[in-house]
């Protein structure tokens, strides 16, 4: 994702994203990314907790309204 | 700047190391799998999300099940081309593709990967402008970069200039 990301703000388009792996993605250098503990499979959140997932979301949406490159922002979500 | 730098370095690596080893041997050697890095990052500029249109693009490998074609999860090398559909799609209507992660969580809530509730709920509270109509999709498993710089973004890129999209969420599995 961290590929496709930095392809897409070349071409003029914001980018964003959120990842369970900071090991593989932060040495890709996406512009914007935030990096949480979750698992693997359940990007956004756990299952069924709208309140956590909404939260990732609009924390990693968020990011948009900024200009790149950004530091990598680290939640503890779990 | 560059997607990916030192992607000549990165190709001969690849295919003298980990495709050689597998096409040998028929053995997936991990060691020998160079991941991608860059050194500099790229600039842009931040947008304004209440005015903007943003696409998601997920590697969870989602297709609709009744009118698309799977991706080839079980390919040794990957599958590179992606699938559209409507943020409108119901979930029930929409399976995943992916040999690589766990399906538990996507199963029990998939929102888990696809936001798809979430982002309408955002445009009509008025915090987005408005979210793509056509969710981009893809099967994260792709070694070989080469592929996915030349076939995988490209696609990626034409559906969401030709969305008019200003932003993108990507969502990784």
């Amino acid at each position: 994702m961290g590929l496709i990301a930095r392809a897409l703000e070349l071409t003029g388009i914001a980018t964003t994203l959120t990842s369970w792996n900071a090991d593989r993605t932060v040495p890709i250098k996406p512009p914007r990314a935030t990096y949480t503990n979750l698992a693997r499979g359940a990007t956004l959140g756990r299952p069924g907790d709208l309140a956590q997932q909404r939260r990732i979301l609009e924390a990693t949406l968020a990011l948009l309204e900024q200009d790149a490159p950004l530091a990598p922002v680290y939640f503890p979500e779990e | 700047m560059e997607i990916l730098e030192q992607r000549a370095a990165w190709e001969s690596n690849f295919r003298s190391g980990w495709l050689a080893q597998h096409q040998q041997t028929g053995e997936f050697d991990w060691k020998r799998y160079q991941r991608p890095r860059n050194a500099e990052p790229v600039t842009g500029f931040g947008i304004p999300l209440a005015t903007s249109r943003i696409v998601l693009i997920s590697s969870a490998g989602g297709y609709l099940v009744r009118a698309q074609q799977p991706f080839d999860a079980a390919h040794p090398y990957g599958d590179y081309s992606i699938r559209t559909f409507p943020l409108y799609t119901p979930f029930d209507q929409i399976a995943y593709a992916h040999e690589h992660y766990d399906h538990t969580a996507v199963n029990a809530d998939p929102q888990v990967l696809l936001p798809l509730r979430h982002l309408n709920d955002l445009e009509n509270e008025q915090w987005l402008g408005d979210v793509a109509p056509q969710v981009i999709s893809f099967m994260g498993y792709q070694p070989d970069v080469s592929r996915l710089l030349d076939e995988t973004i490209p696609a990626i890129v034409d559906a969401a200039k030709a969305m008019g999209a200003r932003g993108a969420l990507l969502v990784p599995a």
